[in-house]
C-alpha cells in the first residue's frame, strides 16, 4: 500500500520539527495513539487502538526514526505484529520552507501487509490512511497554533 | 408413468435444501467430539523458527496442539498429487511433499502451521491466537511468469526456477513455424487468464472419527470424490488400511471444482482423532476458503493465429505459464496440460497446431481445476484469437468462424474427428448452433443498430464464442496412457428391493446437480416405475461400493451409464423370472411400461411380481440364482465432446467505462437432455461464473505473496442484477458411444461464456483502437483504457 500526502502549516520547519520530535506531543495529536514510550534513541513502543470496518484491536508497534536531518527530513520506520495480521511500513517525512512562515510538509512511503490486515478491506484502508493523516495534521495544526499563542 | 426423460421434472432434493433441511458436514455433531482450528502463517514465505505453544495449551477447553513437528514425528507423507506430467526430456516432474503441517518453511500465506484441539470451536480459536509462532520472513514470488526468472525466491529448493514440468502437444514446433511462415496475417495476443476463487456456499469442512473399539474410521467430508479422497487418504498419506476407513460426503453445498482434491485438513482431521480418541470437526470461515480452497485458471499466455488470404487458419502457436500454487493439489498438473493443449484444436480444421506449457510453482494457494478446468482457458485463446484476427482482417468475425468450422459429422455414418492434439471429436455440427445463435440475436440488424448507435456516442458491441470441451471423463486407458494415477470409470448399483422398489447406488456424488432426480428420471422411465419409486444414494463409501466423484461434466455420461447397465442387467434377469412364471419363453417376451408381456397377448407380469419372486424364489427357474441386485462399471470408450455458440451483447458507458451486459444467447449441444430444467439450471449458473470472470472476479496477490482481495468487501462475485435474463435455446447431437447418447452439461457455460463477453467489450471499444484488455474488464481499467 502506497502512502503519500502533503500538508502546507503556518509554522517554521523547525517548530514543525521540534513537535514532531517530541513524544509527549506526538502520543496526543497521533490518532488512535493510547500511548508511546521512548525505548531508546529514536526508538519507541506505540500502542494504539484502531477499529476499520471488520479490522478491530489493540496493536503493538516499534518506530524507528532514522536518517534524522534536522529540520528537513526523516524516515520513520514502523513495525507492527497482531494476530490480524503485521505492518511493515518505512515512510520518508520531509519539510519544505515555502516562506518563513509556512513550511509544506510531505510524507510518501509504502506499507506492507500481511494475513488477515492484508486480505480484508486492504481497498478501504488506503482510504482510512488519508483520514488518519488529515486527523492528524489538523491535530498537529491546533498544536502548533497552541504553542505560537502562549509564545505570543 | 414411464415417460420421464426429456421432462423438466421438479428436483427432488430442493425440498430439503430450500426447507433448510439438508445435513450437511458441519451439521454433524457427534458425542464428545472436540473442534480443530488450524494455525496458518501470515506470511508467502517464511521460515519457521520456532512454534510455542505453552499459552495455547494451558487454556482451560484446550486438549492439544499440534506441530509440524508432530506430524514430522508420526512418519506419515504429506498430500499427494493424482496426475504426473514429466518434462520435455523425460525426467519426472517436481513433486515436493506437501505436509500435513509444515514444520520448516511456510510457502503460502494460509500454509498450515499448528492445529488446536479443544472443548469448542471458541475455545480452539482462542487459543490459535495465542501459539507463539516465531517466523523469518522471506521474499516471496506469486505470479508464474516472474517465478521462473533468474533470481526468483524458490518455493522448494529441490525445484530449480521452480519449474514443475515443461510439456508440449500437437505438431512439431518445425511444421508449425513453417505453416505460420507462409500465413498471410498473423494474429498474436498476449494476456493473463487471471486466477479466480471458486466461492462455494459452503465452506470446506471435515470431521475424522476414529472408533478405537474396532479400530475404525469415518470421515466426513465435503467433498465431490469421497472413494477417491479415502484411497489418497489411506494409501498414500496415513497408510491406514482401506476397509477401515469410511468416508461419508453428505449434503455438499457446491464445489466447481474446488472441493474434487483431497485436503490435508482431511488427512489431519483423521490423524487428530486417532491420536485423541476422540471425533475432531474443523469447519474453514469464510476468510479460509478464500485463502486455502484451491483457485483456477491463472495462466500467462502468448497465442499467435496464422490465416491464409481467404481466412483460413493455417496454424497455431502457443506459450503458456501456468501457476500451479505452492504445492501440486490433486488434478494440478493435468489441468493446464491434458485438459487445455488437447482442446485448442476448437471446433476449427487447423491443419498445424503446437502448444508448450510451463508448470511453475510460486507463493501462492494451489490452483487445479476450477469449473471448465482448462478448457476455458483453451476457448478463450482460441476465441480471442479469431475475433482479434476478424478485426485486423476486417472481416466479420462469425463469418470468420463458419469459414473455418470442422464440417457436421454424427460419428456413426461420418467418422469422429481427429484433431491434432490427441483427441478424436464423437458428433458434432457447429454451424447449426452459431446459425441459430446468430438469428437469435438478429445479426444483421444488430449491426446496424450498434452502427446508428455509434453516430450518437453510444457504445455497442456483440461478441461470439464457439467452444468444444472435452466431458465425460473419461477413458481409464487413455488418462492412464496421459499420466492419471487413477482410473476414471464410473459405478452404479442397482437393488431392486421385495416389494419391486429401486435403491440406486451411485459413485458419481451430487454437490448441486440434482442427480437424485436426473438419475432416478432414467431408472424410473427403464424399468417403467413411478420415480418415487426410486431412490437415489451417493457420497458414502460404506454404501456405495466405488467411485470416482464428479467433476468435468461426467456424473451422467459416466455414472448414469454404469446405472443403465446394471438396468439392462436387472432386466434381462427379469425376464428369465417373468418367462418362468408365464410359462413362455424368453424369447417371446417383450419388456415395456414396467411389465414383461408374450408378445401378440395380453399374458404379462408386472415387475414388482417379478421382484418378489426373485426374493421369494418358491417357484424359480432352475439354476438361477435369487435376488434382483447387480452392480456394474462402466468405462467409457471415449470422452464427450458437447459444444456451443454463445453471443454477448454489451453496451459500454463512455463516461464511467462501466459494461452492461444487455443481453446474452447460449445454444449449447449438451447431447440427449434428461432434465431440462436441470441442464438450464447448469447453463444459467455456469454463465454467471464464466461472466463473473470476465467482468467482476480476479484473485490478487501483492509482490509479497498476500492475497489482497481475501473477502466479499474485496473480491467481486456476479450479483443478479449484473445479468440479463438469459436466451437459451439447444440443440441435440447425441453422444455415439454412451447408452444415454448425453454429453454433460455442468461447465458449458462457464467455458463458452467468458470470451464471449470480452470480445463484445472489444467490439464496442474498436472505436477507440483498443484490441485487448485484461480481465476483469472493470470499469476502472476500460476507462483507463478509453482516455489514454
Amino acid at each position: 500500500m502506497h502512502l503519500t500526502g502533503t500538508h502546507r502549516f503556518d509554522a517554521s520547519a523547525n517548530e514543525i520539527w521540534s513537535k514532531l520530535m517530541d513524544i509527549d506531543t506526538l502520543a496526543r495529536i497521533t490518532p488512535g495513539v493510547s500511548k508511546l514510550e521512548e525505548l531508546g534513541e529514536d526508538q519507541y513502543k506505540a500502542i494504539a487502538e484502531v477499529k476499520m470496518g471488520p479490522v478491530s484491536g489493540s496493536f503493538t508497534g516499534n518506530l524507528n526514526v532514522q536518517e534524522k536531518q534536522e529540520p528537513k527530513s526523516f524516515i520513520l520506520n514502523i513495525k507492527q505484529n497482531s494476530k490480524i495480521g503485521n505492518v511493515a511500513a518505512d515512510v520518508k517525512i520531509e519539510l519544505h520552507p515555502v516562506s518563513d512562515r509556512e513550511t509544506e510538509l510531505s510524507f510518501d512511503g509504502k506499507a506492507n501487509l500481511s494475513g488477515l490486515l492484508a486480505r480484508t478491506g486492504q481497498r478501504v484502508l488506503s482510504g482510512v490512511a488519508n483520514t488518519l493523516s488529515k486527523q492528524f495534521f489538523q491535530a498537529l495544526e491546533d498544536e502548533l497554533a497552541g504553542s505560537a499563542g502562549t509564545q505570543g | 408413468m414411464t415417460n420421464y426423460i426429456g421432462k423438466a421434472v421438479k428436483r427432488v432434493e430442493d425440498k430439503r435444501f430450500i426447507t433448510g433441511k439438508g445435513r450437511y458436514t458441519d451439521d454433524i455433531v457427534l458425542p464428545a467430539m472436540a473442534h480443530a482450528y488450524i494455525v496458518r502463517s501470515p506470511y508467502a514465505h517464511a521460515r519457521i523458527i520456532s512454534v510455542d505453544t505453552s499459552a495455547a495449551e494451558a487454556m482451560e477447553g484446550v486438549i492439544k496442539v499440534f506441530t509440524g513437528k508432530d506430524i514430522a514425528a508420526s512418519g506419515i507423507n504429506g498430500i499427494p498429487t493424482g496426475w504426473q506430467v514429466n518434462f520435455k526430456n523425460g525426467e519426472t516432474m517436481k513433486e515436493p511433499p506437501h505436509p500435513l503441517l509444515v514444520a520448516d518453511k511456510a510457502r503460502y500465506m494460509g500454509d498450515a502451521v499448528a492445529v488446536v484441539i479443544a472443548e469448542t470451536k471458541e475455545i480452539a480459536r482462542d487459543a490459535g491466537d495465542i501459539v507463539e509462532v516465531e517466523y523469518e520472513e522471506l521474499p516471496a514470488v506469486a505470479d508464474a511468469k516472474k517465478a521462473t526468472e533468474p533470481g526468483a525466491p524458490l518455493v522448494h529448493d529441490d525445484a530449480p526456477n521452480n519449474l514443475c514440468f515443461d510439456w508440449e502437444l500437437g505438431n512439431p514446433k518445425a511444421e508449425v513455424n513453417e505453416a505460420m511462415s507462409k500465413a498471410h496475417h498473423i494474429t498474436t495476443l498476449e494476456f493473463t487468464n487471471q486466477r479466480v476463487i471458486p466461492n462455494a456456499i459452503e465452506p470446506r469442512s471435515a470431521i475424522g472419527h476414529y472408533e478405537e473399539a474396532n479400530d475404525k474410521y469415518t470421515l466426513y467430508t465435503t467433498s465431490q470424490n469421497p472413494h477417491l479422497t479415502r484411497l489418497l487418504m489411506c494409501a498414500f498419506v496415513l497408510g491406514i488400511p482401506e476397509h477401515k476407513v469410511r468416508v461419508v460426503a453428505p449434503d455438499v453445498g457446491g464445489g466447481f471444482g474446488s472441493k474434487i482434491f483431497h485436503y490435508a485438513e482431511e488427512a489431519l482431521m483423521i490423524w487428530c482423532s486417532q491420536r485423541l480418541k476422540r471425533p475432531v470437526k474443523w469447519t474453514a470461515d469464510r476468510s479460509e476458503a478464500f485463502m486455502t480452497d484451491a483457485h483456477g485458471r491463472d495462466h500467462v499466455t502468448k497465442a499467435e493465429m496464422g490465416f491464409d488470404k481467404e481466412g483460413k487458419i493455417v496454424g497455431l502457436r502457443v506459450k503458456t505459464y501456468a501457476n500451479l500454487g505452492a504445492y501440486l493439489s490433486t488434478f494440478a498438473p493435468c489441468v493446464p496440460t491434458w485438459l487445455h493443449g488437447t482442446l485448442l484444436q476448437g471446433l476449427y480444421t487447423t491443419p498445424k497446431i503446437n502448444v508448450d506449457v510451463t508448470g511453475v510453482f510460486t507463493h501462492t494457494v494451489m490452483v487445479d481445476a476450477y469449473r471448465g478446468a482448462g478448457r476455458p482457458e483453451a476457448t478463450y485463446l482460441l476465441e480471442r484469437l479469431i475475433d482479434t484476427a476478424a478485426l485486423e482482417m476486417k472481416m466479420d468475425p462469425a463469418q470468420l468462424r463458419l469459414k473455418n468450422f470442422i464440417p457436421p459429422f454424427d460419428g456413426v455414418k461420418q467418422p469422429g474427428y481427429q484433431t491434432q492434439v490427441a483427441l478424436q471429436y464423437d458428433s458434432g455440427n457447429y454451424h447449426g448452433v452459431l446459425n441459430r445463435a446468430m438469428e437469435m440475436v438478429g445479426y444483421e440488424q444488430f449491426r446496424k443498430e450498434q452502427e446508428a448507435a455509434r453516430k450518437e456516442g453510444k457504445l455497442l458491441g456483440i461478441g461470439f464464442s464457439t467452444y468444444i470441451e472435452a466431458c465425460g471423463i473419461a477413458p481409464s486407458a487413455v488418462v492412464g496412457a496421459l499420466g492419471a494415477r487413477a482410473g476414471l470409470y464410473e459405478v452404479g448399483q442397482v437393488r431392486v428391493q421385495p416389494t419391486g422398489k429401486v435403491s440406486v447406488y451411485t459413485g458419481a456424488h451430487s454437490h448441486g446437480q440434482g442427480h437424485e432426480t436426473t438419475f432416478a428420471q432414467v431408472v424410473a422411465d427403464r424399468l417403467g416405475i413411478p420415480m418415487d419409486d426410486v431412490e437415489i444414494i451417493h457420497g458414502d463409501s460404506e454404501s456405495v461400493a466405488f467411485g470416482m466423484g464428479t467433476y468435468g461434466s461426467r456424473s451422467l455420461a459416466v455414472g448414469g451409464s454404469a446405472i443403465v447397465k446394471s438396468l439392462d442387467k436387472i432386466i434381462e434377469k427379469g425376464a428369465k423370472i417373468a418367462a418362468h412364471k408365464l410359462e413362455a419363453s424368453e424369447e417371446d417376451l417383450e419388456f415395456a411400461e414396467g411389465k414383461w408381456t408374450v408378445k401378440g397377448t395380453d399374458k404379462s407380469v408386472g415387475f414388482g411380481d417379478v421382484a418378489l419372486t426373485a426374493y421369494v424364489p418358491h417357484n424359480y427357474p432352475a439354476g438361477l440364482e435369487p435376488g434382483l441386485d447387480f452392480s456394474s462399471f462402466y468405462d467409457p470408450a471415449n470422452f464427450t465432446y458437447p459444444f456451443g455458440a454463445h453471443i454477448a451483447v454489451v453496451e459500454v458507458d463512455k463516461d464511467t467505462g462501466k459494461v452492461a451486459l444487455k443481453r446474452f444467447i447460449a445454444v449449447d449441444d449438451v447431447g440427449n437432455v434428461i432434465n431440462p430444467m436441470i441442464v438450464d439450471g447448469q447453463i444459467h449458473g455456469g454463465l454467471a461464473q464464466g461472466i463473473g470472470q470476465a467482468l467482476f472476479e480476479g484473485a490478487l496477490y501483492d509482490d509479497n505473496g498476500q492475497l489482497i482481495n481475501g473477502s466479499y468487501m474485496d473480491y467481486t462475485m456476479p450479483r443478479a442484477d449484473d445479468l440479463p435474463s438469459f436466451e437459451l435455446d439447444r440443440q441435440v447431437t447425441p453422444c455415439p458411444h454412451n447408452p444415454l447418447g448425453v454429453k454433460g452439461a455442468g461447465e458449458a457455460g462457464t467455458i463458452g461464456s467468458t470470451p464471449a463477453v470480452v470480445n463484445a467489450v472489444m467490439d464496442a471499444l474498436s472505436p477507440f483502437g483498443i484490441k485487448n484488455l485484461e480481465m476483469p474488464l472493470t470499469p476502472e481499467r476500460v476507462w483507463r483504457a478509453m482516455n489514454s
